[in-house]
């Protein structure tokens, strides 16, 4: 079960105090929020946008964002939610217009079925099982190479999703909280890129696995 | 139980929310279903795959310009 970093108890006081002595342009309180915060919002950055230079921008965006907004925060859970809400959307926007056209559109990926509701496709395809594969051998090599660019075809918000619940190990709801969307919708949208992402993956993979 | 069912509910199933009756039935269809077996252990796989790929580090160049902005706006 994910573990909800968000739902930490309320903001200790040396939060509080790390977050003004920041605003005051204090070196080792900047060093602490970086501590804190940076490898998250990177990761996340760099989920969303797939490009290191995209992520730098918004990671300097939204620490600038917390150092000046410094004490306004009410509590610890507001901070860590707060960063995961503006990086997204600052990532988000910056994709926006930038939209490769390597996207594939989703319902292409998902599994389809027969009027009787069993799955319908080349047999070779369906029963194809490459699970068995280390992780090792899976993320090195070509085996990466296709997972990365499986992972590049999502569309930006689906990767959102996918790096929130799965990397960063929220909860649906903490999920729903910071895209603004309903828990349901987090379900379908996250359940939908994993769908496709299995689906490319089986296609790359899959013939070799058997 | 169907296969479209059963992909239906994956995720639910996975994080163990699903009422005992409905893992009985997921599990009879698996049981007979060599598809959505495949489909299962694809899916769980892609899942922690996805999860280790997405686990990037921050370069060091990256943090030290960083730093550089942040005290050259701050204070
Ligand atoms: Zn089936």
């Amino acid at each position: 079960m994910p573990h909800g970093v968000i739902d930490s108890p309320a903001m200790t006081s040396d939060e509080q105090l790390l977050l003004s002595r920041a605003a005051a342009g204090d070196a080792g309180a900047l060093e602490g929020l970086m501590g804190r915060y940076s490898a998250r919002v990177y990761r996340l950055a760099y989920g969303i946008t797939r490009n290191q230079a995209d992520a730098e921008e918004i990671v300097q965006d939204v620490f600038l964002q917390l150092v000046l907004k410094g004490a306004g925060f009410e509590g610890r859970s507001a901070v860590g939610s707060w960063i995961y809400r503006v990086t997204t959307n600052v990532a988000l926007n910056k994709r926006r217009g930038k939209r490769r056209e390597v996207e594939t559109p989703l319902d292409d990926c998902l599994p389809t079925f027969k009027a009787d509701g069993h799955r319908e496709g080349p047999r070779a395809l369906l029963v194809a099982d490459w699970s068995q594969r280390p992780d090792a051998e899976l993320l090195s090599g070509e085996a990466r190479q296709i997972l990365d660019e499986a992972i590049d075809r999502l569309p930006e918000h689906y990767r959102a999703v996918l790096i929130l619940r799965d990397v960063e190990e929220l909860s649906n709801e903490e999920v729903a909280d910071i895209v603004g969307d309903s828990v349901s919708a987090v379900k379908t949208r996250l359940h939908r890129a994993r769908m496709a992402l299995r689906e490319l993956l089986t296609r790359r993979l899959g013939a070799e696995a058997r | 139980m169907t296969c479209r069912d059963l992909i239906d509910v994956l995720d639910d199933y996975l994080d163990g929310r699903l009422e005992r009756d409905e893992v009985a039935a997921l599990e009879r269809h698996l049981a007979e279903c060599e598809a959505c077996r495949a489909y299962l252990a694809t899916y769980r796989k892609t899942r922690s795959l996805g999860a280790r790929a997405g686990r990037v580090e921050m370069p060091d160049e990256m943090k030290t310009r960083l730093r550089r902005f942040l005290r050259e706006r701050v204070g």
